[in-house]
């Protein structure tokens, strides 16, 4: 009896032979860990969802789902298996939702547990950019702090720049040949930097030119920097005492096209046969168009850009070139006034400061690929842009 | 020494002279010295042609006529290689400029493989805005463009049924001459939507690409004449197209230009040694 | 009063830019939208000033038959009717300003004068390509490497035998010129490339010319364009700061008070 009831119990008990051909069955698993959130310095109505893989099958897609507070429920977006974050950029502002992600892969779906409510809302301040605030305050103090140092009186050192000195040499040179000077305050609007820094220069030639009573010509191919242009020329004659030597028609607007632009300069160049030329602005791909027709006519050339693909031509086919921020220091350098000669101080302390960062930086980037010092690369990325 | 001072300033006319005519000659008479494609525009070819049939692809036609030499042969090498491979091309501008030469491309191009307009090709045309524009396509192209270039409505397109934003396209190519170009589709296109971005560049600003190359964020680039060069000679090795390469054609031209620039350059510097010694 | 308003306007639009910056909040992005529509409208109406600029300025050379005044006709007639036919055509494509205008004179005009610099640029190296500096001599090879690499002809030409016609070159112009330094230095790359072809197991080494141009251009240029790059970014933060603060008043068109 006893041996029969023995046979009895473990008769469904016997293991089940094993296939060593077919490999075991993956299910799809259920996303874990879903997370939303209000999405960080942004304007509102964004939420970002974000979740892990389950520990099963690969899917074909993640679905996402939305839920409101008023129980509807949609569907909002497929997404492709390889990302595990979703931006939903179709919610209102200080409205809960809930997110649920599911594993898709054919007909099979399987859904992850919903995520906490979560409302989105525009933010006040991105705190992305906190570090270009830091950097933004501490170069505003240096540039203050020097102004303040140079109304003081304190004489502050700038080094030579020969272009600069060129321009007193460049219109007596005119002046002896009777024969214009041409100006070309750069082709970019008067929003550029350059613009407004080749306008302050053309002051001071125009000054210049008045007291040596020699000839400008300052073709112009934005509206606006013709109509400052135009001003500029004119108070400075009046401030040089000949206010009746200025003529209207010597700063004129040609055309808003580049290469018109261009060719219209050099048959200007190669009629009145000028004795100096300035290039000093933003300028693009004329720049060696407008350089070389000037060096055929023989002119001295002082040119000056911030565009470092143009400065190549510029220094091959110019006697002068201000190199970038020289251009922006001109103004200083050339009316040697103390509040203009102070910030240049302080942009160049400004540079040293950069450059510590930079040098101080790349070691760090060297030295976290040693595994225990890894962390530098989180000091390096505060200083990343976004 | 005459013959060394006379070296020293050679008359500009003739050395413009034997610019024009080296460049010339090897257009009517080519030289065959080949070009060999390089990894990045192998980068963007392999790219493209991975992309499934019946896909679309994005490009942005951000240069000027000054820059058509240059850049107008990549963009129709890259739709041959689209069309052939059955892919549908979405085309748009952030330069007004370029709107012409987009217009003269979706006008010539799509009739060698018997593609349609509002089929397999829409040009959407120019819109003022940039980040506006990226961002607005991101969401939904026919608020941004609700009619194509040619006035005609995008509901009215066949094409545009199947794309309505930018996650809808896997990759796209931006043949940029300046700014605004592929730049702004990596910060608003690509870290947003994610869709690849290949670049067309200048020669002149090529090397500016090279840390988003790094990085990975640009999936190929194709710089200069050089560059759509490559590209033609991918496409036509693939079988895709036997049409004329302009780019492959001007590349003799180029080659034979840098020699004189570097031959004048050598026999200048000679002239000057000479002279300065004998000077001496 | 006539330097104060616009000076007013300035120090509040730069303050009110710099914090829009800052803050994501839709009022903020909803304010620059407004600011960059404003500055494209001013833009269109200072466009009306320069064309009358541009008129006067050829209508008085025509009236004083100034040198060159018959290209005054052209530049008038020429503006005359593309705006007549702008406006009575249309801009649209196919319009006769798009087909005639824009395609066939517009189009060939800008390639020619793009064009152009490929001359310039031949006769502008021509002239100023001279190693006149141990400096100018490194760009010169630099320059060499860069323009061959760049074209199919250098496109297998290994950097070893680029490097030995350079050294070549060094040799024979320190014996014209019998320049010490530059014997000095022919002599040293001799045993540098030596060294070089000894690591290689006496073969050819593998580094071709485009890859040496690429070098160049993405590292040693990139670098230089970066520290000129940081330059100006400074340069343009501090003209800015000026200008938001009154201290830099050129652009008022009439320098300061």
């Amino acid at each position: 009896m006893i041996p029969f009831l023995i046979l009895l119990l473990t008769a469904g008990q016997v293991a089940p032979p094993v296939d060593s051909a077919a490999p075991p069955v993956q299910r799809l698993a259920a996303p874990v860990g879903v997370k939303a959130f209000d999405t960080p310095n942004d304007k509102g109505k964004s939420i970002t969802v974000h979740w892990q893989p389950g520990p099963g099958a690969a899917p074909e897609a993640w679905l996402v789902e939305r839920t409101d507070p008023a129980e509807s429920t949609e569907v909002i977006a497929a997404i492709e298996p390889t990302d595990t974050r979703y931006l939903d950029e179709g919610v209102m502002d200080r409205v809960k939702y809930t997110y649920r992600i599911a594993a898709a892969a054919g007909a099979d779906t399987v859904w992850s547990e919903p995520s906490q409510p979560v409302a989105s809302s525009a933010q006040l301040f991105n705190t992305a950019r906190l570090n270009i605030l830091i950097a933004m305050v501490i170069f505003f103090a240096l540039v203050i702090y020097y102004i303040e140092t140079a109304k003081k009186g304190k004489n502050l050192f700038v080094r030579r720049i020969a272009g600069l000195d060129a321009v007193e040499e460049a219109v007596g040179r005119a002046t002896e040949m009777g024969r214009p000077i041409i100006y070309v305050p750069g082709l970019g609007s008067v929003a550029d930097i350059a613009t407004i820094a080749s306008l302050n220069i053309l002051g001071e030639v125009a000054k210049k030119v008045a007291q040596y009573d020699s000839a400008l010509l300052v073709p112009n191919r934005d509206p606006i920097v013709y109509t400052v242009a135009r001003e500029m020329v004119k108070e400075s004659y009046a401030k040089a005492g000949r206010p009746d030597a200025f003529k209207a028609d010597s700063v004129f607007f040609i055309t808003s096209e580049q290469f018109a632009f261009a060719a219209a300069v050099d048959g200007l160049m190669a009629r009145e046969k000028p004795a100096t030329n300035f290039f000093l602005g933003m300028f693009w791909a004329e720049s060696l168009i407008l350089a070389e027709t000037g060096a055929q006519t023989g002119a001295i050339q002082i040119a000056g850009t911030d565009s470092v693909f143009q400065l190549p031509f510029f220094i091959t086919a110019c006697d002068y070139t201000l190199i970038g921020e020289e251009l922006y220091a001109a103004s200083a350098y050339l009316s040697r006034e103390p509040l203009l000669l102070g910030s240049l101080k302080g942009q160049d302390y400004g540079k040293i400061i950069i450059l510590a960062i930079v040098t101080v930086g790349s070691a760090l980037l060297l030295l976290s690929k040693i595994p225990a010092l890894s962390f530098f690369t989180q000091i390096v990325s505060f200083f990343s842009v976004r | 020494m005459r013959f060394f001072q006379y070296l020293l300033k050679i008359d500009r006319r003739i050395i413009y002279i034997v610019v024009g005519l080296l460049v010339m000659l090897p257009l009517i008479k080519p030289l065959g010295l080949g070009v060999n494609s390089g990894p990045r525009a192998q980068t963007l070819f392999k790219a493209i042609d991975q992309v499934p049939a019946g896909k679309t692809i994005l490009i942005s036609v951000d240069f000027d006529p000054s820059s058509m030499p240059e850049l107008y042969p990549m963009l129709a090498a890259v739709m041959r290689h689209a069309f052939a491979k059955d892919l549908k091309v979405l085309l748009c501008g952030l330069w007004i400029t370029g709107a012409g030469l987009a217009d003269k491309a979706v006008t010539e191009i799509p009739p060698e493989f018997g593609k349609k307009y509002g089929e397999d090709v829409v040009f959407l045309g120019w819109k003022a805005g940039v980040d506006a524009v990226i961002l607005g396509m991101g969401e939904n192209i026919k608020n941004v463009y609700p009619v194509d270039y040619y006035g005609k409505s995008l509901d009215s397109l066949p094409m545009m049924n199947t794309v309505k934003q930018l996650r809808d396209i896997p990759i796209m190519f931006a043949i940029s001459a300046g700014t605004p170009g592929y730049q702004d589709w990596l910060l608003y296109a690509q870290s947003r939507y994610g869709m690849r971005v290949g670049a067309g560049l200048t020669a002149v600003s090529a090397a500016d690409a090279y840390p988003f190359l790094q990085s990975g964020q640009l999936t190929g680039m194709l710089a200069g004449m050089k560059g759509g060069a490559e590209y033609e000679v991918l496409v036509q090795k693939a079988g895709y197209s036997k049409t004329y390469m302009p780019a492959v054609a001007a590349m003799d031209s180029q080659s034979l230009a840098h020699i004189v620039i570097m031959i004048l350059v050598i026999i200048g510097n000679i002239a000057y040694f000479v002279t300065r010694k004998r000077g001496a | 009063m006539r330097r104060n308003i616009p000076l007013a306007i300035c120090l509040t639009m730069g303050v009110a830019m710099m914090v829009q910056f800052f803050v994501p909040h839709p009022a903020s992005v909803a304010f620059y939208d407004l600011t960059t529509k404003w500055v494209r409208i001013v833009g269109a109406f200072a466009l009306v000033l320069g064309t009358g600029s541009l008129v006067m300025y050829h209508i008085d050379k025509l009236q004083r038959r100034r040198t060159g005044w018959y290209y005054s006709i052209v530049t008038l007639t020429a503006a005359a009717a593309t705006s007549v036919i702008g406006l009575g055509w249309g801009v649209k494509p196919g319009s006769p300003l798009q087909d005639i205008i824009f395609s066939n004179l517009l189009v060939p005009l800008n390639a020619s004068m793009f064009a152009i610099l490929a001359f310039y640029m031949a006769s502008a190296a021509y002239r100023a390509f001279r190693a006149r500096t141990k400096e100018a001599a490194l760009l010169l090879v630099a320059a060499f490497v860069v323009m061959l690499g760049m074209v199919p002809i250098g496109a297998n030409v290994p950097f070893f035998w680029f490097m030995v016609v350079v050294n070549v070159a060094l040799l024979v112009a320190g014996f014209v010129t019998r320049s010490k330094a530059l014997l000095i230095g022919a002599g040293a790359l001799v045993v540098g490339l030596l060294a070089w072809l000894g690591f290689s197991g006496f073969k050819v080494p593998p580094l071709m010319l485009p890859d040496t141009a690429e070098w160049v251009l993405s590292v040693p240029n990139m670098a230089a364009k970066r520290a000129i790059q940081f330059g100006i970014a400074l340069g343009g933060i501090a003209t800015a700061l000026k200008v938001i603060l009154g201290i830099e008043r050129g652009w008022l068109g009439g320098g300061k008070q």
